[in-house]
């Protein structure tokens, strides 16, 4: 028996072993992986990489980088573009996409069109700070409550009192509430 | 006709007659200095050296480049243009519009040929293709 367990163990343990740089790989302290598309190359779809990547093909769809992307050769690129890095388009390089980098480098003779987001402004600025959107949900509330009118006369009075208080989260504590050891849970008797 | 009726807030800016307003080769230059600042529109046949502060429209037949350390809010028609500063504002080249290293660019670009370099900042839409614009093309 014992032996049978040690031959199991010694004989996957290699196989562990070997499986093991896969893993690693994916890891961020890992080998980063570096891919390259030839001009003979195409992709259609969308491209997660842990690494870099160099185009010199043909690339419909997104291209999502932790490293750098390289646009060269003849490499067109149709569709958005992120590199925690840097996205270089070389002089025969092609780009129709929106583009969030770190670093741009755009070679005279590159073919380049769309959005461009560096640095740390995130998208949509202009936006203004809307406070916490509790109008439309006693809207919603209120019509299957309506519909349920004929059928139950006693449910709409219960049905808006769980809406109308908001649950508090986990983490905020309200010091001049009182604090009971449970909070009664009324969502969980409805039901 | 509000051509030229930019608004000189320094002295060389002022006596660009003497100083700013260069011929050189034919080609008439306006040139801003570190500590000039301009503010309304400008209307220019020649080039436009950008320096200081400026703040406007700036339609310039020849180049325009912004110097490094200038802070521009303008928008630029030129023919080329080379930015080393900061730029707010939307971008229409009819050749080429090159960033250096050190630029700062925040606003919609129509151009014609772009280079960046690595270094520089972008943030707003990149347009290739020719300027829809009557009159003097290319």
């Amino acid at each position: 028996m014992a032996t049978f367990e040690w031959e199991t163990l010694s004989s996957t343990a290699p196989a562990a072993r070997n499986r093991t740089p896969a893993p690693a790989g994916n890891g961020s302290d890992g080998a980063q992986s570096s891919i390259v598309l030839g001009p003979r190359d195409r992709l259609v779809g969308q491209l997660y990489v842990e690494g870099d990547v160099r185009v010199a093909g043909t690339v419909e769809g997104g291209l999502e980088v932790t490293g750098s992307v390289e646009i060269d050769d003849g490499g067109r690129v149709t569709g958005p573009v992120t590199a925690q890095d840097r996205l270089v388009v070389g002089r025969s390089g092609s780009l129709v996409g929106d583009v969030r980098v770190a670093r741009l480098v755009v070679q005279d003779g590159a073919t380049f069109s769309g959005k461009v987001s560096m640095g740390k402004q995130v998208e949509a600025p202009p936006k203004p700070v809307e406070p916490p959107v509790a109008v439309p949900e006693p809207v919603k509330a209120e019509a299957p409550v309506k519909a349920e009118v004929p059928a139950t006369v006693a449910e709409p009075v219960k049905a808006p009192v769980p809406v109308k208080t908001p649950q508090p989260l986990k983490g905020q504590r309200n010091p001049q509430q009182f604090q009971s050891p449970k909070p009664p849970d009324r969502k969980g008797k409805r039901r | 006709m509000d051509v030229q009726e930019a608004v000189a807030e320094s002295t060389s800016v002022a006596s660009a007659e003497d100083n700013g307003d260069a011929r050189r080769g034919g080609q008439r230059k306006f040139t801003m200095g570190p500590n000039d600042s301009l503010e309304g529109k400008l209307v220019y046949e020649g080039d436009v050296h950008v320096d200081g502060r400026a703040e406007g429209e700036f339609k310039v037949s020849g180049n325009l480049d912004v110097a490094q350390g200038a802070t521009a809010r303008i928008s630029i028609e030129a023919a080329n243009v080379t930015v080393k500063g900061q730029v707010e504002g939307s971008v229409n080249v009819h050749d080429k519009l090159t960033l250096g290293k050190n630029a700062k660019l925040s606003g919609d670009i129509v151009v014609r040929r772009l280079q960046i370099e690595d270094g520089a900042s972008l943030n707003g839409h990149v347009r290739m293709g020719d300027i829809e614009q009557h009159g003097s093309g290319g």
